[in-house]
């Protein structure tokens, strides 16, 4: 892929081009999503629609110390406040 | 500019903010400002018997550095617009 | 400014960013969300005891601080009984 063929030239271009397409969200506090993408701003602010939410939790002490525990749940339609934001993956193109 | 704009149209419809210390609070939107402050009416905090606190609170100002997520009523929001209103305003940031 | 006008002269309940919570009369704000409060008490909360109320009198909290400012309805909160409530202290804001 190179830069004629994409269009893509700054990160937010690919953000761009995600628009209405799922996408990967990584997020401060062991919080991943994937979502459709719908608006964004330069914030990373987002609207992700039909959202799963995957929550890591490490046990920190007995038995289970180091064990992780995941939590998923389903969401609409959901804003996302931009500061929490650590990487915004596009979906995989064949 | 653009999120600003989307909570506006959103004013007086049921929304759930969920804040950076895990408390989610649902209420009707009364109103937002240009830092995604979010004034909440009819409130209703999510698991209150965990979250007695704010038992005799009906309506809130939320400062919007501390929100994680807003739960919004899909049937109000219409993604192609968005998605139309994003790539506008991406174009107008570069030309800047 | 999705306004603080609202609340000038009511009772309002404020949670911190460090969990904390605060009752008083909404006596002034500011753009940023700076508040003073008067006649105001810090209720803490704890899952071994009631809620107790530690008064705090005149008192000027950061806007910066604040995670959210409710209003008050005096009739639910004076039939509360504080004292009987029991439950663990609001987590603090993490970024």
């Amino acid at each position: 892929m190179d830069v004629a063929s994409t269009g893509i030239q700054e990160p937010f271009d690919l953000i761009r081009l995600s628009l209405s397409e799922r996408v990967f969200v990584k997020l401060r506090g062991d919080r991943e999503l994937s979502g459709v993408l719908h608006a964004y701003d330069g914030h990373m602010n987002l609207i992700l629609s039909d959202v799963e939410e995957t929550i890591m939790i490490v046990e920190g002490e007995g038995e289970a110390a180091g064990r992780v525990n995941v939590a998923k749940r389903k969401m609409e339609m959901l804003f996302v406040r931009g500061d929490g934001v650590i990487l915004i993956s596009p979906p995989a193109r064949t | 500019m653009l999120i600003f704009s989307v909570f506006k149209t959103l004013t007086d419809q049921r929304v759930t903010v969920e804040l950076k210390n895990d408390l989610s609070i649902t209420g009707t939107l009364k109103s937002v400002d240009q830092f995604l402050n979010i004034r909440l009416d009819s409130i209703k905090v999510l698991d209150e018997a965990r979250y007695p606190h704010m038992m005799a609170v009906k309506n809130c100002f939320i400062r919007g550095s501390v929100v994680r997520y807003v739960q919004l009523p899909a049937e109000h929001v219409d993604t192609q617009l968005l998605e139309d209103a994003t790539r506008r305003e991406s174009l107008n940031q570069g030309k800047r | 400014m999705s306004s603080l006008q609202g609340y000038v002269d009511r009772r309002v309940l404020l949670i911190l960013q460090d969990g904390r919570v605060i009752v008083g009369t909404m006596a002034g704000f500011d753009q940023k969300s700076n508040v003073v409060l008067s006649d105001s008490k810090e209720r803490t909360f704890s899952e071994d005891d009631g809620v107790q109320e530690v008064p705090l009198g005149l008192y000027l909290v950061k806007g910066d601080q604040i995670v959210l400012i409710g209003e008050i309805d005096e009739a639910i909160d004076s039939s509360i009984d504080l004292a009987s409530i029991r439950a663990e202290p609001i987590a603090s804001i993490h970024y």
